[in-house]
C-alpha cells in the first residue's frame, strides 16, 4: 500500500530540448521503449531556455526529481546554448546541495539518436529516487 | 476562454492503453472547456472536419488535440485551424502517443498521466496569443556537400531547374566511389562513365560551380540563407545559399580492423574493392581456389557495426560470378551468415551462381592464416556444427560499408544529428526520410545509412526535388518563435545582450534599452531564462506558458 502511494506520487519533470533529447523521448515511444509513468516532459526549443527558476519551481511544487536534458556539448543546434545551461546547472546544483537535495537535479545529454540512453537515464534517475525515498520511509 | 479538446484513440494504439472516455468525460468538468471530445481518428477526413464544425459552432478560440507528438501532422491540424478561420498559434498539441500510451502498458498510470499531459496543454495554453508566420526571403541557391553518385544527381537536378548550385568536393575529382567500380550490378556498367555522364550534364552550365580539392571551414546562417566558407586550393571562398544537401558517402570498412583476417600482410587476402581494381593484373593458377566471405565489417556487434550493409552480398556473388566466368574450373566457396540479395534480380542472381557451382557455405569464420603454400580459411560450419580449415590461393572479403570519415565534423559543422551508428539522421525514417532536423537542410545517399548506387542516385534527385520545392518561391514562412522585449521592464542591464549567441539583441544608446533583430534571432530562449527582470521573452514558449505547464505536470490530484 505505501510502495504504491509513493509509486503513485513519484513525479519526475524533465525539460528537454527539441532538437536533441525530446526527438529521442520520441522515438523511444515510437519503439516502444518502456519507463516510469512518473516521468513527464516539458518540450523547450533549447536546454538554455531553462529558467533555474523552472527547475526550482518544480521541486517547490511537489515533483520528487527535476532534469534539465539537451544535445551533446558542441552539438547544440543554438551553437553555444548547452554550454551556459551547463554553467547554469552547475551554479544549480550547489544550491541544491546546500538544501541536500542534490540528487533531485540531474543534468543529462542525450542526441535525437539516442532513444535507448533516454530511457536509461531517466529510469535511472527515477529509480534513484524512489529508493531513497522508501529509505527515508522505513527510518 | 473557449477551449476545444480533441482526444484521439489512433485506432488502438492509443485507446489500448489509455481510458479515452474518461479523459473527455473529465475535461468537460473544467469551466474554459466548451468541447471535449475522443474520436477514433483525429487526423482522418471526418475527424478534422469534427474539429472544424466544433469551432465554428461555438467559436473555440483555443484548439487542444491530444494524439501523436506533437511534431507529427503539425501542418495538417494548423492549416485546418486556418480553414476554420483560428489563428494557428491557438492550437495545442499535446502528445498522448509516443509519450504515454506506448511508453507503459498500466491502463490506469497512462490515463493518469494523459490527464496530466492535457492539463498542461490546457493550462498554458490560455497564454498563448495569435502569431504571424514570419516570411523570409531566401535564396535560390543550394550547397552540396559531396560530389558522388547522389551529390551529382542532386546537382543535376538543381541546376536544370535554374538553380543555382554550389557543388563542393574534398577529393581532386567527382565520383566518390562509383569512379572505381568497373562493372556494377546488375548489367555490368562502368562506373566512370555514370559519372562522366553526370558531369557532362553539368558542363557549361553557368549556374554550377564546381569545387574539388574543397572543404568547408564554417559555417552560419540560417534557414533561407545559410553563409559557407569554403576552403579551396585557391583560398577562401564566402558563400551563400538557401539550402543544403549533405551527401558525403561512405568510407569502406578497413578490414584491418579484423587483425585475425590478415587483410595488409598478405597480397593474397583482398577486399571486394581490391578485387574490383585489379582483377586483370591478379596472378592466380589455372584452376584457382577462391574463397569470398560476406559481411565483413557488417552485422558484427562487436566491433560496432550491427547493421547490414546492403550491398555487400551482391558484391561478393558478382566476384564469385566472374571468378567462374573467368576460370570454369575454379573451386570457389562462399562463407557467408545468410545472403541478402535484396535488390531486384538479386535472388535470381544468386541461383544463378549456385549453377555455375560456386559453394556455399553458411559459416562463423575464425582466422585467417596466410601459409606457404595457400591461404587457410579457419571458421565452423554453423549447419553441419562442424570446425573447418581449407585452403585457397586467393580469400576477397567482401566489406561493408562505414559512416564516412568526416561525419562529425560535418554534424557539428551544420548542427545535424549521427545515429547510433554513426551515420546522419533523418528527422523522420518514413515521413521525412531526406530532411535533417534543421530546415533547409537535407541528406542524400550513404551518408545516412547504407544504399547501392541505383538508390542512391534516387535518395540524390529526391532530396534535390524537396529542397527546390523549399526555395523555388523565394522566400518562405518560418515560425515565429522568437524573442520579443518588453520596454517597461527592460532596465537595460544589457544581460541578454551579453548572452545572445546571435549577437540578436542591440543596445539602444539613447533609450538605454535593449530591442530584439527578428531576422537574427534563432529562437534558443537563452535570453528568456537570463533577464533577471522578465523584460525579454520567448513568444510560443513564455514565462507562464511554461510555469503553468509545470504546475499541471506535479499537482496532486
Ligand atoms: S532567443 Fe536566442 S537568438 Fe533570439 S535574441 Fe534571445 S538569445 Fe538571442
Ligand atoms: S537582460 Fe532584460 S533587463 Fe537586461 S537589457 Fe536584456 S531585456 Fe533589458
Amino acid at each position: 500500500m505505501s510502495e504504491d502511494k509513493t509509486d503513485k506520487n513519484q513525479e519526475i519533470i524533465g525539460f528537454a530540448c527539441s532538437f536533441c533529447t525530446f526527438k529521442a523521448s520520441e522515438m523511444a515511444g515510437s519503439l516502444r521503449m518502456k519507463y516510469p509513468d512518473g516521468v513527464r516532459l516539458v518540450q523547450v526549443p533549447c536546454s538554455s531556455r531553462v529558467d533555474p527558476a523552472f527547475v526550482i519551481k518544480s521541486i517547490l511544487e511537489g515533483a520528487d526529481g527535476a532534469f534539465v536534458a539537451g544535445c551533446h556539448p558542441g552539438d547544440c543546434h543554438f551553437i553555444k546554448g548547452n554550454y551556459f545551461t551547463r554553467r547554469k546547472i552547475a551554479a544549480l546544483k550547489e544550491m541544491f546541495d546546500a538544501f541536500s537535495m542534490k540528487d533531485k537535479l540531474r543534468l543529462f545529454w542525450v542526441s535525437a539518436a539516442e532513444a535507448r540512453r533516454f530511457v536509461e537515464k531517466v529510469t535511472g534517475m527515477y529509480n534513484e529516487i524512489k529508493e531513497k525515498k522508501n529509505a527515508g520511509k522505513t527510518n | 476562454m473557449k477551449t476545444g479538446i480533441f482526444i484521439c484513440h489512433c485506432g488502438h494504439n492509443i485507446k489500448h492503453t489509455v481510458d479515452v472516455k474518461k479523459l473527455s468525460t473529465y475535461f468537460k468538468m473544467f469551466p474554459s472547456v466548451t468541447v471535449s471530445e475522443d474520436y477514433p481518428f483525429v487526423c482522418s477526413e471526418p475527424g478534422q472536419d469534427m474539429i472544424k464544425d466544433s469551432i465554428e459552432k461555438h467559436g473555440l478560440d483555443r484548439v487542444i488535440i491530444a494524439s501523436c507528438t506533437p511534431s507529427l501532422h503539425q501542418e495538417l491540424f494548423k492549416d485546418l485551424l486556418k480553414k476554420s478561420d483560428l489563428n494557428p498559434f491557438l492550437l495545442r498539441r499535446v502528445g498522448i502517443r509516443e509519450h504515454c500510451s506506448w511508453v507503459g502498458d498500466d491502463v490506469d498510470k497512462n490515463t493518469e498521466k494523459a490527464i496530466r499531459l492535457i492539463k498542461a496543454g490546457l493550462y498554458s495554453s490560455s497564454h498563448y496569443v495569435p502569431l504571424e508566420e514570419k516570411r523570409v526571403d531566401v535564396t535560390k541557391s543550394a550547397l552540396i556537400i559531396g560530389g558522388g553518385v547522389s551529390g551529382l544527381s542532386a546537382a543535376v537536378f538543381l541546376s536544370k531547374m535554374g538553380m543555382q548550385v554550389y557543388l563542393v568536393e574534398k577529393e581532386a575529382e567527382l565520383g566518390g566511389h562509383t569512379r572505381n567500380l568497373k562493372n556494377i550490378w546488375p548489367i555490368g556498367e562502368d562506373g566512370t562513365l555514370i559519372i562522366e555522364e553526370m558531369e557532362k550534364e553539368l558542363q557549361g552550365r553557368e549556374n554550377v560551380e564546381i569545387f574539388t580539392s574543397t572543404t568547408i571551414s564554417s559555417f552560419e546562417g540560417s534557414f533561407g540563407n545559410y553563409e559557407a566558407v569554403l576552403l579551396t586550393r585557391a583560398g577562401e571562398k564566402r558563400i551563400v545559399a538557401g539550402g543544403v544537401i549533405v551527401a558525403i558517402g561512405f568510407s569502406p570498412f578497413d578490414p584491418q580492423i579484423k587483425p585475425e583476417l590478415a587483410y595488409g600482410i598478405d597480397k593474397r587476402i583482398i577486399t571486394t574493392m581490391d578485387f574490383e581494381r585489379s582483377i586483370d593484373a591478379l596472378s592466380l593458377p589455372e584452376n584457382p581456389r577462391i574463397a569470398i566471405l560476406h559481411c565483413v565489417g557488417s552485422r558484427d556487434e562487436q566491433i560496432g557495426k550491427p547493421y547490414c550493409s546492403r550491398v555487400c552480398c551482391i558484391n561478393a556473388l558478382r566476384v564469385a560470378d566472374t571468378v567462374k566466368e573467368k576460370y570454369k574450373d575454379s573451386y570457389v566457396e562462399s562463407f557467408y551468415m545468410d545472403v541478402r540479395a535484396h535488390p531486384r534480380g538479386g535472388e535470381e542472381f544468386f541461383e544463378d551462381t549456385q549453377e555455375k557451382g560456386v559453394l556455399f557455405t553458411r559459416s562463423n569464420i575464425a582466422e585467417i592464416i596466410p601459409g606457404s603454400k595457400g591461404v587457410l580459411v579457419r571458421g565452423e560450419d554453423t549447419l553441419f556444427n562442424e570446425l573447418f580449415e581449407r585452403e585457397f590461393d586467393l580469400v576477397v572479403l567482401s566489406i561493408g560499408m562505414s559512416p564516412p570519415e568526416d561525419n562529425r565534423l560535418i554534424s557539428s559543422l551544420l548542427k545535424i544529428t549521427l545515429d547510433k551508428d554513426k551515420f546522419f539522421l533523418e528527422a523522420h525514417v518514413k515521413l521525412r526520410p531526406y530532411d535533417t532536423a534543421v530546415k533547409g537542410i537535407f541528406i542524400a545517399g550513404a551518408c545516412s545509412g547504407p544504399k547501392d548506387i541505383e538508390e542512391s542516385i534516387n535518395h540524390g534527385r529526391a532530396s534535390a526535388t524537396k529542397l527546390y520545392g523549399f526555395l523555388n518561391l523565394g522566400y518562405a514562412f518560418v515560425e515565429p518563435f522568437i524573442a520579443f522585449v518588453d520596454m517597461k521592464r527592460c532596465s537595460g542591464c544589457r544581460m541578454c545582450e551579453k548572452a545572445c549567441v546571435a549577437k540578436a539583441i542591440k543596445f539602444d544608446e539613447t533609450k538605454r534599452l535593449v530591442h530584439v533583430e527578428e531576422a537574427a534571432c534563432m529562437g534558443c530562449g537563452l535570453c528568456n531564462a537570463t533577464c533577471p527582470s522578465s523584460a525579454i521573452g520567448l513568444r510560443g514558449y513564455l514565462d507562464n506558458v511554461i510555469d503553468d505547464e509545470i504546475s499541471a505536470l506535479v499537482e496532486a490530484v
